[in-house]
C-alpha cells in the first residue's frame, strides 16, 4: 500500500539580497558603529552565518539619541495627515516587497515561509495601514484634548515575530508624532534592517526612525539613556522585571509586553474536532515561540481520552522541516539556547513524572529543531506546567468542574492570554468575566488584527498594543 | 474645443449610461460644453437596483479592505490631480483656488480612508447593564444612501458628500447638479479603485424633476441633502419620506465623526452570562 | 477491486440516536483549517502520483434527460482509455448512469476493470414512496448494475424523521446486498455542518458503503468544506465500529488544482489507506480532461489544450 510523501516546494531565497555587514541606522542613513564591533547572525535552520551586524554600545545609542533629536524637531511641526502619508507610503512598500521579507524572516529566524508569508507579513502591512490612519484623527480617537507625544520612545522587540513587532511598535509610535529608536532581537536583525532601507526610500526625515542593532548591554544602555521618554519592551518577564526596576528613579513612560503560560480551557460542550485544530495551532504556531501560546491544556476530565487521542492523531500530520518549504508546518528552534532550555525543560517534566508524547517525524541533521511534543498526566505543581518553555511542548492539566477550569487557569503570575473552548455562549461570557488575561479567545485562538487591543494583566505586562487603546501607550495625558 | 469631444456619461453599477430617456442638458465651462444625462425617474429605479446589489458587495469586504480601496482611489485621484483642477479653473476658480481645493479633497479622503476601520470602535460600545448579560450595541450600515450635493464648484466638497455614507459601509447614490461634470469625472477613477460595482453610482440631472421618485422610492434607505434647497422641497421630501420612514438629513455635517452619525443604525445585542 | 466487508456496518437505530446526539461543529473553525489545507504546495512528482491517483478514483458521469445509447458507448470507450496517446494512463474506476442505460454500459465495459454505477432512488430529488425506490433500485441491479448511488430522503430529514431516513437506507441496502452502495446526502440543501454531520452518520450507521456529497443537480455541489465534514464522520464511525467507509465528491470539481486539494484532505485527515477508488471517488466529467492536461503538462513541460484527448 502507498503513501503519498509530498514531494519539496521550496520558496528560493534569490529574492533577497544579504549584505555582508551591517551598520546602525541614524541620521538616515547607515553608519559604521562607534563601538567597531560587530554580531554574527545565523539562519537556524542550517547553521549557516547569514551576515554580521553591528554590536551597538552606549556611545552608538548616543548618537542615535541625539539623531532622534533632530528627527523630533522636524516630525513635531508635521500635520498628522503629512505623518499619515508617510506611514501609508511605508505599508505600501511592505505589501510590494512581502515576498522579499517574509522569505528574510524564515531565513533570519526559522519560522516557517508559509507563515511569514500567509500570517506575518500581512499583519506587518495592515498595522502601517491602521496606524497611517489614526495619524490625523487623534482628536477625536479619545475624548479628552490632553493628550500629547511622548517625544523620544526606546523601543526593544524579541525574535519571535521580529518584523511583526516592529510593526507594532514603529507604526503608533510614528503616528502618534513620536520618533524612534529600535533596538531588534540579537538573533534576527536582518527584516528590521531592510525596514530601514525603507524609511530610506519614502523619503523618511532622518532621525525619525533609528535602529540599533546589538546585545542584552545595547538595550541597557538604551533603557538607560537619561533623554529617553518612553520605553516599549516585548520580551520574557525576567527582562522586563529589570527594565521597570533600572527605570525606577525616572518620569519615563513604560509599556511591558512579557511572557506568558496561557491556558487553552476545553469544556465537554467543546466543538471537539475544531477544539482540537484550536488546541494544535495554540501551542504549535511558530513553533511554540508566543508569548501568548496556549501552553497549558485545561481538559475537562471526561472527555480527556478521546480528546487526547485526537489530538495526538492531528500532531501526526504536523510537518518539520526546511522553513524555506512551503509545506512545512513547523520550522526551526530559534537558537541553541532556546533549543537547549526547551530541552532540560522536557526532560525535567519527564522526570518529575509526566508521561510524553511525541510525533516520529524526520528531522534535518544541521540546525536546531524540536519534535511537537505532548505531556499527560501532569500536574499544576510541576514545572512543565508553571514555567514558560517558550517551544513546541504542551502541558495538560485536567479539571471536573467549571469553577475549578478558572481557579487552575488564574493560578499562575501571568496573565496574557486565555482560550475558552465550549459551544455554549453563555458559559463563553461567564468564564471571561472570570479569567484574569488580557486577551480572551473563544472558540478560536492566535487570532490578531491591529484594531484589537493586545497586552497582559499581571506579570504578562502592562499596557495595550493595538486599536484605539494602543495609542494610549504613546500619549501621554497633559497635566 | 478638443479635437476628439469627451462625453460624460452616469456612473451605475460599475458601468457609464445614458439616460435611458436619452435626454441631456447643457453644461457650459469656459473652455468647452458639455451634455450631460438629465436622470429620469427610471435611471433613478435602474440606480437603486445596483445600489442594492453593491451593497451587498460591499458590506462583504472587511473594513480593512475598505480602507484599502479608498485608499486605492486617493492613489487614482493623485495620478490625475491636473484634469480636476483644470475642471476646477474652467468653471471659474482661479489657479490657486483651484490648487488648494484639491489638495485639501485629497487630504479630506485619506481621513476618511483611515476611518473606515475605525469608526465603530468610537460608535459603537459595551452597555453595562444591571443583570448577568453581556449587552453591546453594534453599529451597522444604514444601507442605501441617497446624496443630494452641493452645487459648489469644489472636488473637496463633493467627496465630503459622498464618503461619510461610503465609509459607513453604505452604498451610495451621488446626484448632482450643474456643477456634474467633476461628479461624473470622479466616476472614471472610482472605477479603477477596485470599489464594488454599484457601492457608488453617480448621477447628473436636475433634482426637481425627481425629487418625488426618489423621496417616495422604498429601497432608497436614507436621503442626505447637502445642497440649499427651498422649505417647499423640504417639506415635499419630508412628507414622501414619512410613507416607509425613510430617513431624512438636511445639511448633516461634512467633516469629523459626526458627519458618520447619521448613516449608522445602531443594533444592540443582549446574551447572558451563566454556566 | 474488492468491496466486500467482513463486518457487518450497520448500528441499530438505538445505538444511532446516540451517536447523532449532541453534534456541535464550529464553522469557522473548520472553514480555517480546510483553507489551511489548501495551501499544500504539491509539486513535481508529488503531483504526478496524485494525478494518477485522480484518474483512477474518478467515476465518468453522465445524468442527462437527454442520454443515449450512443452516449454511453462514448463515455465508455473514454472511461478504459482515457488518453489513447498515453497508454500510461490508467482507466477510471467507474462509470455512472441512469437505470435505463445500465445494460448498455454494461455491454460497453465488459472487457474491462470499469465498473457501471447507478443513480436509483427516484434521484435526485427522492420525493417518492419508498416502494419506487426499491423498485428503480432493482431494476438497476437486475441491468447490471455494480454500484448503486441513493439519495437520502431529504424530505424526512428536514421534518425532523431521522427514524425514516435511516429506515430507508436500511431497506435499500438491504437490496443492495450483493452490490456496493453510495449515498448521496446532498450537502446543498444540507447546508449547516451540524446537518451535514448528522446525515453522514445516519447514513454510515443505516449501512452506507460509501457517503457522497451531491447529485450534481443543484448548483451547489461539493465542497471541500463537506468533504472534511465527512472525513471526519469516517474516521469517527471507525473508531466506533471498526468500519472503514469510503466518501465520494461529486458537483463542481472541475480542475486537477481542486481535485489534488480534496486529496489532500483525505491524505491528512483519513491516511492514505483511503487514497485509492474502494475509498475515495470523484464524480465528474470533465475533470478527466484537466487531469490528462495536467499530466501531459508535467511530461512536456508545455500547457496543453483540450484537442488533444478525446471527448467522452
Amino acid at each position: 500500500m502507498n503513501t503519498w510523501e509530498y514531494a519539496e516546494s521550496i520558496e528560493s531565497s534569490s529574492i533577497v539580497s544579504i549584505e555582508k555587514k551591517y551598520g546602525i541606522f541614524f541620521d538616515g542613513q547607515f553608519q559604521s558603529p562607534n563601538s567597531k564591533k560587530y554580531l554574527k547572525t545565523i539562519s537556524p535552520s542550517t547553521e549557516e552565518v547569514l551576515s554580521s551586524v553591528a554590536l551597538g554600545n552606549k556611545s552608538d545609542i548616543d548618537s542615535a539619541v541625539e539623531s532622534a533629536k533632530s528627527g523630533l524637531k522636524v516630525w513635531s511641526k508635521l500635520s498628522g495627515t503629512q505623518r499619515a502619508k508617510y506611514l501609508f507610503k511605508l505599508a505600501r512598500l511592505i505589501q510590494e516587497r512581502s515576498r522579499e521579507f517574509a522569505v528574510l524572516e524564515s531565513l533570519d529566524g526559522g519560522k516557517p515561509i508559509k507563515e511569514s508569508r500567509d500570517f506575518d507579513l500581512p499583519q506587518v502591512a495592515a498595522n502601517f495601514f491602521y496606524f497611517a490612519g489614526w495619524a490625523d484623527k487623534l482628536d477625536i480617537s479619545w475624548n479628552t484634548k490632553g493628550l500629547k507625544p511622548y517625544g523620544i520612545v526606546g523601543q526593544i522587540i524579541p525574535w519571535n515575530f521580529p518584523l511583526l513587532m516592529l510593526s507594532w511598535k514603529v507604526a503608533p509610535a510614528l503616528a502618534t508624532g513620536n520618533v524612534v529608536i529600535l533596538k531588534p532581537a540579537e538573533s534576527t536583525p536582518l527584516t528590521a534592517l531592510l525596514f530601514a532601507e525603507l524609511c530610506q526610500e519614502v523619503g523618511l526625515p532622518p532621525g525619525v526612525f533609528n535602529l540599533v542593532t546589538g546585545d542584552g548591554t545595547t538595550g541597557a544602555a538604551l533603557v538607560q539613556h537619561p533623554d529617553v521618554s518612553k520605553i516599549a519592551f516585548t520580551g520574557s518577564t525576567a527582562v522586563g522585571k529589570y527594565i521597570q526596576n533600572e527605570t525606577a528613579d525616572r518620569d519615563i513612560g513604560l509599556t511591558l509586553e512579557l511572557g506568558g503560560k496561557a491556558a487553552n480551557i476545553v469544556f465537554n460542550d467543546a466543538a471537539i474536532d475544531q477544539a482540537v485544530e484550536g488546541v494544535v495551532n495554540g501551542i504549535f504556531f511558530n513553533q511554540g515561540h508566543v508569548c501568548c501560546a496556549g501552553s497549558r491544556l485545561v481538559l475537562q476530565e471526561d472527555i480527556h481520552d478521546e480528546f487526547v487521542s485526537k489530538l495526538e492523531k492531528r500532531m501526526q500530520s504536523l510537518r518539520v522541516g526546511n522553513p524555506l518549504d512551503k509545506n512545512t508546518d513547523i520550522g526551526a528552534i530559534n537558537s541553541k539556547e532556546q533549543l537547549d532550555k526547551i530541552s532540560s525543560l522536557v526532560n525535567e517534566g519527564i522526570a518529575e513524572g509526566g508521561s510524553i508524547f511525541q510525533t516520529d517525524c524526520d528531522l534535518p541533521t544541521d540546525g536546531y529543531w524540536f519534535r511537537p511534543t505532548l505531556f499527560t498526566n501532569a500536574q499544576p505543581s510541576y514545572k512543565i506546567s508553571r514555567e514558560e518553555i517558550f517551544g513546541p511542548v504542551l502541558t495538560t492539566l485536567t479539571f471536573r468542574t467549571p469553577e475549578e477550569a478558572i481557579e487552575i487557569s488564574n493560578n499562575t503570575e501571568y496573565g496574557l492570554s486565555a482560550g475558552i473552548w465550549t459551544e455554549k455562549g453563555s458559559k463563553i461570557l461567564w468564564a471571561a468575566d472570570r479569567l484574569q488575561a488580557g486577551v480572551i479567545w473563544a472558540n478560536t485562538f492566535n487570532k490578531f488584527d491591529p484594531s484589537s487591543p493586545f497586552g497582559g494583566y499581571k506579570e504578562s505586562g502592562f499596557g495595550r498594543e493595538g486599536g484605539r487603546h494602543g495609542l494610549l501607550s504613546y500619549l501621554k495625558v497633559q497635566s | 474645443m478638443n479635437e476628439i469631444k469627451k462625453t460624460y456619461k452616469n456612473y451605475v453599477g460599475g458601468k457609464y449610461l445614458r439616460s435611458e430617456s436619452g435626454k441631456t442638458f447643457r453644461i457650459a465651462l469656459k473652455s468647452e460644453f458639455y451634455e450631460v444625462p438629465l436622470t429620469s425617474r427610471k435611471d433613478v429605479r435602474d440606480a437603486v437596483v445596483a445600489a442594492k446589489k453593491g451593497f451587498t458587495e460591499w458590506q462583504k469586504l472587511t473594513p480593512y479592505n475598505r480602507t484599502q480601496v479608498l485608499y486605492r482611489l486617493s492613489e487614482m485621484l493623485e495620478g490625475n490631480i491636473e484634469t480636476y483642477q483644470q475642471i476646477l479653473e474652467d468653471s471659474g476658480l482661479s489657479k490657486s483656488k483651484a490648487k488648494e481645493d484639491t489638495k485639501q479633497a485629497l487630504d479630506s479622503l485619506i481621513w476618511y480612508a483611515g476611518i473606515a476601520d475605525k469608526w465603530e470602535q468610537m460608535t459603537g460600545n459595551l452597555n453595562p447593564v444591571a443583570g448577568e448579560y453581556f449587552n453591546i450595541s453594534h453599529q451597522e450600515s444604514l444601507g442605501i444612501v441617497f446624496t443630494l450635493n452641493s452645487d459648489e464648484n469644489s472636488l473637496n466638497q463633493l467627496l465630503l458628500n459622498i464618503l461619510p455614507s461610503l465609509v459607513t459601509g453604505c452604498s451610495v447614490i451621488s446626484f448632482n447638479g450643474d456643477n456634474s461634470i467633476m461628479a461624473l469625472k470622479l466616476a472614471e477613477d472610482i472605477n479603477n479603485s477596485d470599489l464594488p460595482a454599484g457601492a457608488l453610482n453617480i448621477l447628473s440631472g436636475k433634482f426637481d424633476q425627481i425629487i418625488d421618485d426618489v423621496s417616495n422610492h422604498v429601497e432608497i434607505n436614507a436621503m442626505a441633502i447637502y445642497k440649499q434647497l427651498p422649505s417647499t422641497d423640504k417639506k415635499i421630501i419630508r412628507e414622501n419620506a414619512s410613507k416607509s420612514l425613510k430617513r431624512i438629513f438636511i445639511n448633516p455635517p461634512v467633516s469629523g465623526l459626526e458627519s458618520l452619525l447619521p448613516f449608522i443604525e445602531t443594533k444592540t445585542v443582549w446574551h447572558p452570562k451563566g454556566r | 477491486m474488492s468491496l466486500t466487508k467482513e463486518t457487518k456496518n450497520t448500528l441499530s437505530w438505538s445505538d444511532t440516536v446516540e451517536l447523532i446526539d449532541n453534534l456541535r461543529v464550529d464553522e469557522v473553525g473548520l472553514k480555517e483549517r480546510v483553507a489551511s489545507l489548501a495551501t499544500r504546495s504539491i509539486k513535481k512528482d508529488s503531483k504526478l502520483q496524485a494525478l494518477n491517483y485522480i484518474v483512477t478514483m474518478c467515476d465518468l458521469t453522465t445524468l442527462e434527460g437527454e442520454d443515449t445509447e450512443g452516449k454511453i458507448g462514448q463515455m465508455t470507450a473514454k472511461a478504459i482509455r482515457p488518453d489513447p496517446s498515453n497508454i500510461e494512463v490508467p482507466s477510471v474506476a467507474a462509470v455512472c448512469v441512469y437505470p435505463a442505460l445500465v445494460s448498455k454500459a454494461k455491454e460497453m465495459t465488459k472487457n474491462s476493470n470499469v465498473k457501471v454505477a447507478s443513480v436509483s432512488s427516484y434521484f435526485p430529488s427522492g420525493q417518492a414512496p419508498l416502494e419506487s425506490k426499491i423498485l428503480d433500485t432493482q431494476f438497476a441491479i437486475d441491468q447490471g448494475a455494480d454500484e448503486i448511488d441513493i439519495v437520502i430522503n431529504r424530505k424526512a430529514f428536514f421534518e425532523g424523521d431521522y427514524r425514516k431516513m435511516y429506515d430507508e437506507i436500511v431497506a435499500l441496502k438491504e437490496v443492495c446486498s450483493s452490490v456496493h452502495l453510495k449515498t448521496i446526502l446532498e450537502v446543498g440543501e444540507l447546508r449547516t455542518y451540524e446537518n451535514i454531520k448528522k446525515a453522514s452518520l445516519i447514513s454510515l450507521a443505516a449501512g452506507s458503503d460509501f457517503i457522497k456529497t451531491s447529485t450534481g443537480k443543484i448548483s451547489d455541489g461539493s465542497s471541500r468544506e463537506a468533504c472534511y465534514l465527512m472525513a471526519k464522520s469516517v474516521w469517527d464511525y471507525k473508531e466506533v465500529t471498526g468500519f472503514k467507509a469510503g466518501i465520494k465528491v461529486a458537483g463542481g470539481i472541475r480542475d486537477s488544482k481542486d481535485a489534488i486539494r480534496y486529496l489532500v484532505i483525505v491524505n491528512e485527515e483519513l491516511g492514505s489507506d483511503w487514497l485509492n477508488p474502494d475509498y475515495f471517488r470523484f464524480g465528474a466529467s470533465s475533470l478527466v480532461d484537466d487531469v490528462l492536461k495536467q499530466i501531459k503538462k508535467l511530461k512536456t513541460n508545455a500547457y496543453q489544450s483540450g484537442y488533444y484527448f478525446p471527448r467522452g
